[in-house]
């Protein structure tokens, strides 16, 4: 029997920072489980790990006649308010900018087979989701996927989510310059950054390298970044048009305007400081009104711009802003064959079709992009492993996940094209389609959300099932329409930005509920989500086939030359297209039509009794509980140590809790103390100590002491004694500072 | 030898004429029914959409049953994702017995009586396990948790398939799991197999 874990095994091949974390969070995990630890800062702590509740999580599951008790072990065992420990959940891996290579697909591919359902999602955001994941099982998935350079932190949460960015950037015919670089420098630079702990809400970025263009998706993003050219003393110089507020959600809200051009390198100060208002001002505890979009529209984008301008001029340097900006210039991807042309190849009609719409030439002669179109955004561990060989094959490393949910090859050399489309076709991933109203994006619904209403993914099955049968015989003008779909209004779908959307929502045919979708049409994908579209009625959800067929051949028959489908719903209003989905909106009686009562894919008598707690909004905690856990779990670390015989390690681990806990202290008071232990020991000192805010009643300053005098010894050769004693010493400071925390706090001025 | 992180056995259906959605709402039904001794089940996963994959899914606590259609070869794949078992054998022994009722379920349904038949003559057993159980190449020095565990398979599946049984390594990538392929030709039917398991009715 072995003993060795992943821990052990990938010891060499995680960042030391990573491995950290990951064992700080199994730390943590440990003290939720002996009841150590707030359940709402767990939840947090989790969910800034990516480690997000699933439907049924609370223990309850309705079949269909009622709602029953899920019969998990331990069930007084919770990671969350109202959440089960042994419940499954879903993991939510981070993929910035959705850069993947073959070597992080061979390995998310072997966690969702060991981990999960063996299903890999691509969501609307580039991520990469498992479902069905056991929270024991996250620590070492959390490794393995650390050895290959991922990381799931802030993936959920009140955090930085995930930075977004075009998928062709870089290959594009009509970008600016390629946005990848910074996009990438932003996402490594906010990742776990001091400013971006103490959020009320979420905070999502994209970046995009043109205007016209929808890949980025600025305007619907609490901030994006647009790539520009200014002529600056005659010199061109590169930078960002920036805008903040979007968001889709309920209230969908179109960005505003920050700055029209903010230089390359003001960027990241930039965003620390709009991060920084957002924390100190941005609304906490009403969720719904917690968004950056709220804080923009509540202060106006005038008054905003100008306390982020304020709050630039008092950051402290960091080099960091301008570090990433030396690569800059060596920034490239390598195609990995030379670039040839399509000629003369025999071509199917099966491969034309394809190429159609699943083939995008390259600014870069020779080369094209390849959308491998996945339905629903899924595929398997098999054949995400067998897409890894093709890219190493044709592509190297240059793969990325879409916000359509798909995954491009880039830097197809066009004479591979042929093959390529074979290969693909033989391991299930040849659809056509990409990019037209069969590629239906989906967001989880009902299959997995614990906030769904509606089946969004069964709709989008049947819906890309029906079209796909005749999409040889669709008008041109109403192929390449978008239909996007979320399972409530929350929008995950981002139906609010495509031609015909739908949202999943309920209503009531005498005793019985039934499934329905709100019908929202003519949104805009183009100019990055450039504007929302209108919401003109509800229809039943077994009808929505039905009026996807009538209302593209209104379009088809009533257009005229060259209208777009926005234009054309602009044209006829929202009255008349509410007339146009009227006669689908009579609802049948239970005993008429029991299909209506059940939903795509299942056929249990709908009901709305699964809807838990969502925790998209994460948990409002303090700042301090949230960095006050890690030291927690690092005293815990250091017993572990201890136990193991080692010492040394003990005492470093409980001397590095103590710092941390000082840290979370003085941090209630001056968010800029940095990590240097020096610095924090000092402003501990003469904040907490020597002010004797830290002193107990009866102990006096024993406890802050424990912290003094470790500080000062720099040898400290520890033998088993030593350690232990520090140990003791590590948690009894700890518990002091948790004790001047409440009695400090909430009466501190957070100096900036 | 150590129990597998997961363990996973598919048998395959003999003609599978049926359309996989006709699982979903039986898979609904035994999770209101509870018709699995000693395992939770969940919920029904809808993955029809997927080309030569796992098609709808039972998911439960303990472990899944897949109408698994990958490589062409549709059947019924059970995988023991936890409470997998003290050591290889008993894992062994629980998954293998807990598929066999998963096919006699399968086969006996009121929905699906009639439709199917499971075959025992053979079968794919997985071991979704890289860390104790790496895929690593025959001979190349790593491989001794993988022809341990061959040897392991052989003795236990013989005593329930027959004498004549025999277990061989796929030669699949060292990336994916460690894979054997059941061949018993003289296998009995899901009956007697459970039978000899001491799991019979
Ligand atoms: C009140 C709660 C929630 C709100 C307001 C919300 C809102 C949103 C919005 C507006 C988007 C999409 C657009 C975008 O920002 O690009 C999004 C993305 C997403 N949401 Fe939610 N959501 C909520 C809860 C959930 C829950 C409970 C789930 C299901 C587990 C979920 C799953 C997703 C997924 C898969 C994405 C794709 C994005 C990603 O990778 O970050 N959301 N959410
Ligand atoms: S839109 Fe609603 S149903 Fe869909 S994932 Fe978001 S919260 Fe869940």
């Amino acid at each position: 029997m072995s003993n060795i874990g992943w821990k052990d095994v990938l010891a060499d091949e995680m960042s030391d920072d990573l491995a950290h974390e990951i064992d700080i969070f199994e730390g943590q995990m440990e003290l939720m489980g002996q009841g150590k630890l707030d359940e709402k800062v767990f939840a947090e702590t989790r969910l800034r790990r990516g480690v997000y509740g699933q439907r049924y999580d609370n223990g309850q599951r309705h079949d269909g006649f009622e709602s029953r008790e899920l019969a998990f072990d331990e069930k007084e065992r919770i990671k969350g308010p109202d959440t089960l420990w042994h419940a499954p959940g879903m993991q939510r891996i981070k993929v910035p900018g959705g850069g993947l290579t073959p070597n992080q697909l061979d390995v998310l591919a072997q966690v969702a087979d060991e981990y999960s359902d063996g299903i890999l999602h691509i969501t609307t955001r580039q991520d990469i989701q498992l479902h069905f994941v056991h929270i024991e099982d996250t620590p070492d998935m959390m490794r393995r996927l650390a050895s290959v350079g991922i990381t799931t932190r802030e993936a959920c949460g009140n955090s930085v989510r995930n930075v977004t960015c075009c998928h062709l950037a870089g290959v594009c015919r009509t970008e600016v310059f390629d946005a990848t670089p910074y996009s990438e420098a932003f996402a490594e630079f906010l990742l776990g950054h001091d400013d971006v702990q103490d959020f009320g809400r979420k905070f999502k970025p994209a970046f995009s390298g043109c205007e016209a263009e929808a890949c980025g998706l600025v305007m619907m993003h609490d901030i994006g970044y647009l790539a520009q050219i200014q002529e600056v003393d005659g010199n061109p110089r590169r930078g960002f048009k920036v805008y903040v507020g979007g968001g889709l959600g309920t209230v969908p809200h179109q960005a505003k305007v920050l700055s029209e051009f903010t230089p390359e390198e003001e960027i990241l100060p930039l965003a620390q400081a709009v991060s920084r208002v957002f924390a100190r001002l941005g609304e906490k505890r009403n969720r719904n009104r917690a968004r950056i979009k709220f804080l923009v529209a509540k202060l106006g984008i005038e008054e905003f711009r100008r306390l982020v301008e304020e709050e630039r001029k008092t950051l402290p340097h960091d080099d960091r802003w301008t570090a990433y900006m030396d690569t800059l210039p060596h920034y490239e991807e390598k195609p990995s064959r030379p670039p040839t042309f399509l000629n003369g190849q025999v071509r199917s009609s099966e491969f034309n079709q394809w190429f159609e719409t699943n083939v995008y030439s390259q600014r870069q002669e020779g080369y094209s992009v390849v959308t491998v179109n996945l339905p629903l955004g899924d595929l398997t561990s098999q054949q995400t492993w067998e897409l890894a060989d093709i890219a190493r094959k044709y592509v190297g490393d240059n793969v990325r996940s879409t916000v359509e949910q798909n995954i491009v090859l880039r830097w197809v050399s066009d004479s591979d094209l042929p093959n390529l489309y074979e290969e693909l076709k033989a391991i299930g991933l040849g659809d056509p389609g990409a990019g037209t109203i069969v590629d239906i994006t989906a967001c989880p619904g009902t299959d997995t959300c614990k906030l769904g209403i509606a089946s969004s993914r069964g709709l989008a099955g049947e819906l890309r099932t029906r079209l796909t049968a005749k999409s040889a015989s669709l008008p041109d003008a109403i192929k390449d329409l978008k239909i996007k779909i979320s399972g409530c209004f929350n929008s995950c779908g981002q139906h609010h930005v495509s031609d015909i959307g739908f949202f999943g929502n309920s209503r009531r045919s005498g005793n019985f509920k039934m499934p329905h979708f709100q019908v929202i049409l003519g949104g805009k994908w183009h100019d990055n989500a450039g504007s929302y579209g209108l919401a003109v009625g509800a229809v039943p959800s077994k009808t929505v086939p039905e009026v996807v067929d009538t209302i593209t051949s209104r379009y088809v028959e009533e257009r005229s030359k060259g209208e777009t489908f926005q234009d054309w719903i602009g044209r006829i209003g929202k009255k008349e297209a509410r007339n146009i989905i009227q006669p689908f909106m009579q609802l049948p009686a239970f005993e008429q039509d029991p299909e209506y009562f059940s939903d795509w894919g299942d056929p249990r008598v709908f009901s709305l009794g699964d809807i838990g707690i969502g925790e998209c909004a994460g948990e409002v905690v303090s700042l301090f509980s949230m960095e006050i856990s890690p030291a927690e779990s690092e005293a815990f670390e250091a017993q572990v140590a201890l136990d193991e015989n080692d010492p040394a390690r003990a005492d470093a681990l409980a001397y590095s809790s103590m710092l941390k806990a000082a840290r979370a202290l003085v941090r209630t008071q001056f968010l800029d103390v940095g990590d240097s232990p020096d610095r924090i020991v000092q402003e501990f000192k003469t904040r907490f100590f020597d002010t004797e805010l830290f002193f107990d009643q009866y102990a006096k300053g024993k406890f802050g002491q424990y912290l003094l005098d470790r500080h000062s010894n720099g040898d400290p050769k520890p033998d088993n004694d030593a350690a232990h004693r520090l140990i003791e010493e590590a948690l009894l400071f700890i518990e002091a500072t948790h004790a001047c925390e409440s009695k400090v706090g909430g009466n501190v001025l957070v100096e900036i | 030898m150590i129990a597998p992180h997961r363990l996973s056995i598919k048998f395959f259906f003999d003609d599978f004429s049926v359309d996989v959605e006709s699982f979903i709402p039986v898979f609904h039904r035994w999770i209101r029914e509870d018709v699995v001794p000693n395992e939770l089940l969940l919920d029904v996963a809808d993955y029809k959409h997927i080309v030569d994959g796992p098609a709808i899914l039972l998911v439960g606590h303990e472990a899944d049953y897949v109408i698994d259609l990958t490589d062409g070869k549709p059947g019924l794949l059970y995988v023991r994702k936890r409470d997998v078992g003290s050591d290889l054998s008993s894992a062994l022994g629980t998954t293998l017995s807990q598929a066999l009722n998963g096919a006699k379920l399968t086969e006996n349904d009121v929905e699906l009586k009639g439709k199917l038949k499971l075959r025992t003559d053979g079968a794919a057993i997985v071991l979704l396990d890289r860390l104790n159980y790496p895929n690593a190449a025959n001979g190349d020095g790593a491989d001794s948790p993988a022809v341990a565990a061959q040897a392991q398979l052989s003795e236990n599946l013989a005593a329930v398939f027959g004498d004549d049984a025999t277990v061989t390594r796929v030669a699949n990538h060292a990336r994916e799991p460690l894979t054997f392929k059941l061949h018993a030709p003289s296998a009995p039917d899901v009956d007697t197999l459970l039978n000899r398991l001491g799991s019979g009715d």
